[in-house]
């Protein structure tokens, strides 16, 4: 008895509480957001403004907040300051990783929250990169025009990759994010394994034997098996060319749509598991990055990847340092079976700033400066910090035309080759916000038929029951 | 029963225990082993194997990876120290005072209000979090230490341990024969009930050090100002450049995180060793 | 015996006044927001604003018939029977050795203090050990298994259902019997001592003494571990999401895991994620009464007379 009044005296307490909770909240206004979660679409608005010329910063704020979720852009920021000694703004980096999933909810509570630690500036990556700019959040990020980028001239200088623009354009058709990187993608293989298997390490020539199309892929993967080598470390490899090159993204008006060329990832990873021409790994475990060194039974002849792969990924875990040593240096590229795109980061600035002069001084900087004290000249060259670092192609054309992509670790290919007409492929037309979370569910399944755990019609149909159980995407 | 069966039994049953007992302690050595085992070795030979019993010749790299990154130990030390011993002094204290109010006091709410601590013990702590964040971000409270440590006060699973070891082990007449000397209600329970308490508060003490110590998901939400990370955030960030998992320097980063906790932990250990005393308060 | 002192009453309040004002605050008021949102549209990031449904229960509707919702309940019991059986088992047999007074264990204060130590590592330090341990295809434990000859080839432990289960359900037990066994030993600590000698004067055998003695006099601590187990176990959240993200096929997908993707894994589903979370509550509020009632003090009368024999020994 006693029980029961003390519930129904908590749930007096509660509504009592509510009633005067919901009183004194305030509820700003949401700004209108079409539903739109297809990206750049050609009919869109299209932006035809001069770009704001009275911008200035508050100078009683003496902070600019910077949230992103590696060290990379906070690296760039000492680079900037040493490149413009006036810049008084002290630059606050909160990095928060996205590895517990805990970047996404925390910047949006930020901008959404306000106040004086919300963010200036702040970094998305392509897997959720459409929120920020198209999707629920875009909203809270300002257009480049707003803080005084010129931003139709630089995009003809730099010559900037279009899917990085597409990406970056909110359904006003404004500008409010670029990429540095360019994030093309290519086949990386093997030199040694290739001449082993067809007598040649010729880039053309391996072009020709594993594509176009991935009839020719699987043909190749046969020849490999029967020298006892894996094509692939594992699908996951495959996936990000099949996801990047594909027509269609996971949601087409509102709807879950699975593009053929996707659903017919499941036939691939089955046939590639079947056939024993991987290892079976799963990318970023120990076992993929072990395969970049031959540490397993079966050595594996190549990887999908841009150029960040090479030189962040394969680079540090080929097992060696220089040419002759575990790997390295038995590496070229060449153009993968089909086109696609994987990975960069996108640089934003908020709505709310009070220093959106600095916050355009830096974006312009790392975006769309194509001179030879931008941040993308150095980043090309990888002398960000000095000689000798990290080279990747980046977004600026005119960039990529006077940089140098020679890599000893690809034997001294020059990299640029193949992936500067890579990024012809790249496209922001089959992304949507919720890719991440969608891909996690759709590989599951992918593994789970592969590993002849359930029928290919179950492992769609659990597909389609994931995306619905968890997301607000109506499915079929 | 001959006398000789009786100790044969006695000396296998002790075998047993002991096994048993060697067995458990391997196994609980066994992953700080590996931990700090692979602090020393390169993240090279981790991928290799991840797990190696004997010790590799990297660590003073990966103090240089560790130190190149926004990793200040020291400072995540005094954070999370600071954050964890404040919200266990408030844990401990306020429980025992709330558990004392409810053994020692006839009033009218005590049932209904012990029952209503129990009913809100119960609800999932990941989305009324939510909540508390936007409360917390309509207060201004974000990057203060505050809203990890005041929450603590009100902890119902510490009210309920003590206010069970309370009635098992707390006798009115010492509370009464200390009214009769003219002690205040406050100042009898500070100078005598929470010396009787000590065993059950240093063991919720190190519950509670050892929980809020782990919190990873709280702090890494509320607090963004990077001088006032705690120790996990910054292990936590060493994970986040998903380009290159820098493994040695990473198990480094948790195995500096533990061994705060291990020397708090051996510090309150005597209290585990020794369980509850008992007998201060008979007769 | 006591609470007989009225004029005192007052103290209660003032006691717990820290306690009910910490709690109003910090939990009551987020616990509402939370159970308010269950009945309203508030989805989506960014968003403040809501009005409550025409239908109020139709986010607790759309999570009954949620097919994730209802896999996760059932894998949130499976893993909580598999891990907390044998948890409660080991800890009150390492109760009854260590706190025997016929054989004293050597080293016992190690003991304990060791089988604690699971409790001090992190989660995400957990998820990265095991992973590397069952990892696929190299690993310690599948180069162990070929070894052996119990397997031909690696197999992918962790597409396996009941394995994946089975290493989550051993690690909940790993890390927490310690606490339990010493949440355990104090309460036998706290058993009147007298007991034990009249039960030995009695001639009562060790096992007779644990089941009437040791046990009824537990009670109280054992529903403790019983109801903050069954607390943590139906909230298990770390291990299950960073072990294998709730996989594969969902088989680890606890309750808390579901209520963090509704929230949290791209749409921002508050108000689903709400209602799961209040179902969830309903649940472990009914399962804890019934412990409660289960538990409830049948016992008493039986050691009072247990406890007045004693007396008289003593005095005799």
């Amino acid at each position: 008895m006693k029980r029961i009044l003390a519930t129904i005296l908590a749930c007096t307490l509660l509504v009592t509480m509510l009633l005067t909770g919901c009183g004194q909240e305030k509820n700003p206004p949401a700004p209108d957001k079409p539903a739109q979660n297809d990206p750049a679409t050609p009919d869109k608005p299209v932006d035809t403004a001069p770009p704001a010329t009275d911008v200035a910063d508050d100078p009683s704020v003496k902070t600019l907040n910077l949230w992103t979720f590696t060290d990379e852009v906070p690296k760039m920021m000492d680079k900037f300051k040493e490149l413009n000694p006036d810049f008084s703004l002290e630059i606050k980096p909160t990095i928060i990783a996205t590895t517990d999933g805990a970047y996404q909810p925390a910047l949006d509570q930020a901008l959404a929250g306000g106040g004086a630690d919300a963010p200036d500036m702040y970094c998305a990556e392509s897997a959720f990169v459409l929120k920020y700019t198209q999707g629920d959040a875009y909203q809270f990020a300002a257009p480049y025009k707003d803080l005084g980028i010129d931003v139709d001239k630089l995009l003809k200088e730099a010559d900037i990759a279009q899917y990085t623009v597409d990406i970056g354009t909110n359904p006003d058709g404004q500008l409010v994010g670029l990429g540095y990187q360019a994030t093309g993608g290519a086949f990386i293989y093997r030199r040694s394994l290739a001449k082993d298997t067809w007598g040649t390490d010729d880039p053309a020539t391996i072009t020709g034997k594993i594509g176009p199309g991935w009839d020719k892929f699987f043909a190749a993967a046969a020849e490999l098996k029967a020298k006892g080598y894996g094509i692939v470390s594992g699908d996951g490899d495959l996936w990000h060319a099949v996801e990047g090159a594909s027509e269609k993204g996971w949601i087409v008006d509102d709807k879950l749509y699975i593009d053929p060329s996707r659903e017919a990832f499941l036939d691939y990873s089955k046939s590639l598991k079947d056939n024993g021409w991987h290892n079976d790994t799963q990318d970023w475990t120990d076992a993929w990055f072990a395969d970049m060194k031959d540490a397993s039974n079966m050595k594996v002849f190549g990887f999908f990847g841009p150029a960040w792969l090479i030189n962040y990924v394969m680079a540090g875990n080929s097992g060696g340092e220089k040419i002759g040593e575990g790997t390295y240096g038995d590496w070229a590229v060449c153009e993968p079976p089909v086109g696609f795109f994987w990975g960069g980061t996108w640089v934003i600035g908020s709505r709310s700033s009070k220093v959106k002069k600095s916050v355009g001084d830096i974006i312009e900087w790392i975006t769309l400066d194509s001179s030879d004290t931008g941040l993308q000249y150095f980043w090309a060259n990888g002398t960000l910090n000095g000689p000798g670092g990290t080279k990747d192609t980046v977004a600026s054309g005119t960039v990529m035309k006077k940089s140098d992509g020679k890599v000893e670790f690809l034997g001294n290919q020059n990299m640029f080759d193949v992936f500067v007409p890579a990024g012809q492929f790249a496209t922001g037309k089959n992304k949507t916000q919720y890719d991440e979370t969608i891909n996690t569910h759709w590989r599951n399944q992918v593994r789970e038929y592969a590993n002849g755990n359930k029928s290919r019609d179950q492992a769609i149909a659990d597909f389609k029951q994931l995306v619905a159980d968890n997301l607000d995407v109506m499915v079929d | 029963m001959s006398k000789r069966k009786t100790d044969v039994s006695k000396y296998t049953m002790k075998v047993v225990i002991y096994v048993v007992c060697i067995f458990l302690s391997i196994l609980s050595i066994l992953p700080f082993w590996i931990m700090l085992m692979n602090a020393t070795r390169g993240t090279f030979d981790i991928q290799q194997s991840a797990i190696s019993l004997i010790p590799g010749n990297k660590l003073m790299d990966n103090f240089a990876i560790l130190a190149g990154k926004t990793f200040n130990p020291i400072k995540g030390f005094l954070n999370s120290f600071i954050i964890s011993s404040g919200a266990t002094i408030a844990t401990v204290y306020f429980s025992a005072l709330t558990a004392y109010a409810l053994v020692a006091y006839d009033w009218r709410m005590r049932k209904p209000f012990f029952t209503f601590i129990m009913a809100v013990l119960m609800i999932p702590a990941q989305v009324s979090g939510i909540g508390f964040y936007q409360f917390m971000y309509r207060l201004q409270w974000t990057n203060s230490f505050l809203p990890l440590i005041l929450p603590a006060i009100a902890a119902p699973a510490t009210v309920f341990f003590m206010r069970q070891y309370l009635l098992a082990t707390l006798s009115m007449d010492i509370v009464n024969s200390a009214r009769i000397d003219g002690a205040g209600e406050f100042y009898t329970f500070n100078a005598i009930i929470l010396p009787i308490a000590k065993p059950a508060i240093a063991t919720q003490a190190i519950f509670s050090f050892v929980g809020s110590w782990n919190n990873l998901f709280m702090p890494l939400i509320l607090l963004t100002d990077n001088s006032k990370y705690t120790m996990p955030i910054m292990v936590s960030l060493l994970r986040g450049d998903i380009y290159k998992t820098e493994y040695g320097s990473i198990y480094l980063g948790l195995s500096l995180t533990v061994l705060p906790l291990f020397a708090i932990y051996f510090m309150l250990s005597k209290y585990i060793i020794a369980g509850v005393a008992l007998g201060s308060i008979k007769e | 015996m006591r609470r007989k002192s009225v004029s005192y009453a007052k103290y209660g309040y003032i006691f717990s006044a820290p306690f009910i004002l910490a709690f109003l605050i910090f939990s009551l008021y987020p616990i509402i927001f939370t159970a308010v949102i269950g009945f309203t549209d508030l989805k989506g990031m960014g968003k403040t604003d809501f009005k409550f449904l025409e239908n109020p229960f139709q986010n607790f509707v759309t999570i009954f018939k949620n097919p994730s919702f209802q896999v996760s309940l059932s894998n949130t019991a499976i893993i909580w029977i598999i891990n907390f059986i044998p948890q409660i088992l080991l800890a009150l047999l390492l109760t009854a050795w260590f706190t025997s007074t016929r054989h004293k264990i050597k080293g016992q204060g190690l003991f304990k203090v060791l089988f604690y130590m699971p409790n001090i590592i992190t989660a995400a330090t957990i998820a990265i050990l095991f992973n590397s341990l069952f990892g696929y295809p190299m690993s310690p434990m599948n180069d162990i298994l070929q070894k052996l000859g119990l397997i031909d080839a690696p197999v992918n432990f962790m597409l396996q259902k009941w394995t994946t289960r089975n290493i989550i359900s051993f690690i909940q037990f790993w890390q927490w019997y310690g606490y339990t066994m010493i949440v355990l030993i104090s309460g036998v600590l706290g058993i009147n001592p007298e007991l034990f000698e009249a039960a030995e004067i009695d001639g009562a055998s060790r096992s007779q003494t644990f089941f009437y003695i040791t046990l009824p006099c537990l009670r109280t601590i054992l529903l403790f571990t019983l109801v903050t187990s069954l607390i943590g176990g139906l909230n298990m959240f770390d291990i299950p999401r960073l072990l294998n993200l709730g996989g594969p096929d969902n088989a680890t997908l606890t309750t808390s895991v579901f209520i963090y993707n509704q929230a949290f894994s791209g749409s921002y589903l508050y108000n689903r994620a709400a209602a799961a979370s209040m179902i969830m509550f309903v649940v472990i509020a009914i399962l804890s009464a019934l412990l409660f009632y289960a538990m409830r003090d049948k016992y008493a009368a039986k050691i009072k007379k247990l406890e007045k024999k004693a007396q008289r020994r003593t005095a005799v």
